[in-house]
């Protein structure tokens, strides 16, 4: 079976390298784009809120909350980094900061949550809106950001 | 006040093919639309089609969605349609989601939450999906008119066109104020009849256009909603004036018969039992056309395009060269839910296409076979409105129609539409000899004088030929069992049988 349809059905076991990858790209750009100095405001969590915060204007934060509670159940199969983080009934995300900032926890693994954790939502979005309108949302998010294939490091569509 | 002086306004297309003609033109621009109708009706497509029809970039599009369908839902079946552009999303197109708002606040709170979004966008049109359900909360009747008007002010203002949608039903119209507000109320039916489903579409009320009345069906497609009107998009058409130019049938006789032939722009009914030889006529009526330069349109309901073109060939007519070079059409129509609009927008549609001047509908019953059964209650009516529309643009057409024959009566049609044509010409059995024979007969010709003769004739290899006699020396040959009467010619019948062949 195809990677492509294995994510059509939800039953791939890790989020696809297109998605992981973009993942990664939205949150250099908010590594580099952050002025705050909030120690709970990671990049993963800034790309999360800017998607939150679209995707509730847009379809609803009952729709946004559905979506990002299948994503985070998804990621949560594949890292055990994400384990004491949550979905509130709002969409927001509880628990990402402070794992990422936890003692003892090791930075890459943290960071590596954020990434499949983003990297599921995206390829949920994907698979409902299609890849066009998904890339259309991205750039209203992040105007400043070309999502085209050529930007990715991976290249050719999925 | 001149006319100069009055404020014109601005139409604006609707994205639906078929529904500007229905809505005299256009949308007006700014106004406010309703559009009701039951789930799965068609309302939300049609909205869509509205609005990736008329947002730009610099006047998008606001689409409020309220506690029905996630947008994400509907964009996910929506993109389907031809019609849907990614690209305009969300550029040209914005979605916003009012659910929240609607469900902790009160109607002020959602108009503060729209007039914000309209202040930020300067939206040209804006919808509101489902509307209905934004109003469900129980409020009172004050608030909702309040609400509703303000909201209609404040858009209009804005210079919007705006669409509210809701699943209201027929006995909402009296008493809801949202339908007094409004400038349109668009209605969308669907209603199964037997195994098939009939939508129809009617324009309740449009104000500052003429909108055309009535029940118009529609279709929804992969390219979304299609609208057919029940003028068959030909008001802007100024009916031709009776023309005094004969048709050709391609049958000598026959058009000295008719006084010269076929006027055209007329409708011709050939009536007949089965295998009298109507389509063998229609046939030839069309390929004389083609001969003359003048293209043709054959619908066929009974049988296929290529053993019509076959049939032809037999009878030494070549329908294929003209198929090919673009002078005759053959329309199969046939499938079992079609609606006589549909059938119509079909036809004329090939009728523009090729410029055609001749239209051969072989048969009637087959056309009304072909529809669905809950239109062919409106059979008639329908068939009236199509041969209005299209004799009204110049084209001559031709029907066939089977009657049951009778030994007692002589029927023209069983569809009781001889009141739609201009000319009848019926075809019959009759005994005589011993022998089964045909005989022909112009029963009726609107636009002139015609021979009261009935004449025999035959299916030849060459088609329909009428043999050179007329029956003179039988009594009561329109009963189908003639007796014979050898009284003494006159002189004009005299005159009429000497020096006819048997010919062509």
């Amino acid at each position: 079976m195809s990677l492509l349809a294995e994510t059509m059905q939800g039953r791939i076991m890790t989020a696809s390298p297109q998605m992981r990858d973009l993942a990664h790209r939205l949150l250099a750009y908010e590594a580099s784009a952050a002025k705050t100095s909030d120690p709970l405001e990671s990049p993963a969590h800034r790309v999360y809120e800017k998607l939150r915060q679209n995707l509730s204007t847009f379809a609803g934060e009952a729709a946004f909350e559905s979506l990002a509670f299948r994503a985070l159940t998804q990621a949560k199969s594949e890292t055990s980094a994400l384990w004491a983080v949550k979905v509130a009934a709002d969409g927001s995300l509880q628990g990402l900061g402070e794992i990422e900032n936890q003692t003892g926890m090791d930075k890459a693994r943290a960071g590596e949550g954020g990434i499949i954790l983003i990297a599921r939502l995206l390829g949920l979005l994907r698979i409902f809106l299609g890849e066009a309108l998904t890339l259309n949302l991205l750039s209203n998010a992040w105007p400043g950001e070309a999502f085209d294939d050529s930007n990715s490091a991976h290249g050719g569509k999925s | 006040m001149s006319t100069q002086d009055k404020v014109k306004i601005n139409k604006l297309p609707t994205g639906v093919p078929g529904l500007d003609e229905i809505v005299g033109g256009g949308l007006p621009e700014f106004s406010f639309n309703i559009i009701a109708g039951a789930p799965g009706s068609g309302k939300t497509t049609l909205a869509h089609q509205f609005v990736f029809a008329n947002a730009t970039p610099e006047r998008p599009a606001l689409y409020f969605t309220v506690l029905g369908e996630s947008a994400i839902k509907m964009l996910r079946y929506q993109q389907q349609y031809t019609f849907f552009d990614p690209s305009m999303l969300p550029g040209c197109i914005r979605f916003i989601n009012l659910s929240q708002v609607v469900l902790e606040k009160d109607l002020g709170a959602v108009l503060l939450e729209i007039t914000k979004e309209v202040e930020k966008s300067n939206p040209a049109v804006v919808v509101v999906d489902s509307f209905r359900t934004m109003v469900r909360k129980p409020q009172s009747d004050m608030d909702l008119q309040s609400f509703i008007q303000r909201l209609a002010l404040f858009l209009a203002s804005w210079q919007a066109t705006t669409f509210l949608i809701g699943e209201y039903a027929e006995d909402e119209l009296r008493d809801n104020p949202i339908f007094t507000v409004a400038d349109g109320l668009f209605w969308l039916r669907q209603t199964a009849e037997r195994n098939s489903i009939v939508r129809k579409l009617q324009i309740i009320k449009l104000r500052g256009q003429d909108s055309v009345p009535g029940l118009h069906t529609f279709r929804i497609t992969d390219a979304g909603v299609q609208a057919f009107s029940r003028t068959f998009g030909l008001t802007a058409h100024k009916r031709n004036p009776p023309s005094d130019r004969r048709l050709s049938f391609g049958v000598p006789e026959l058009d000295k018969m008719l006084g010269g032939g076929v006027r055209e722009g007329d409708s011709v009914l050939v009536a007949g039992s089965s295998g009298t030889g109507k389509s063998v006529l229609a046939t030839q009526f069309i390929a004389e056309g083609i001969r003359q330069g003048e293209p043709g349109i054959v619908a066929v309901f009974e049988e296929r395009p290529q053993a019509y073109a076959e049939r032809a060939t037999s009878l030494g007519l070549d329908l294929e060269t003209p198929q090919k070079e673009g002078k005759l059409e053959i329309l199969y129509l046939r499938p079992l839910d079609l609606s006589v609009d549909e059938t119509m927008h079909s036809i004329l549609s090939a009728v523009q296409n090729i410029g055609a001047k001749r239209l051969v509908i072989d048969s009637l019953a087959g056309f009304e076979m072909a529809l669905s059964p809950g239109f062919r209650a409106d059979f008639r009516e329908s068939l009236y409105r199509m041969i209005f529309a299209l004799t009204g643009i110049g084209v001559t057409i031709l029907s066939t129609v089977e009657v049951d024959e009778s030994f007692t009566e002589f029927p023209f049609s069983t569809y009781s539409i001889s009141f739609l044509t201009d000319d009848i010409i019926r075809l019959r059995y009759v005994s005589i000899d011993g022998q089964l024979r045909k005989i022909l007969v112009v029963i009726k010709m609107r636009g002139g004088n015609h021979a009261k003769d009935i004449r025999e004739y035959e299916i030849t290899d060459k088609g329909v030929v009428i043999l050179g006699k007329r029956l003179t020396n039988y009594q009561g040959l329109i009963s189908g069992i003639p007796v014979y009467s050898d009284r003494p010619k006159s002189p004009d019948e005299t005159s009429l049988d000497t020096g006819m062949e048997h010919k062509t």
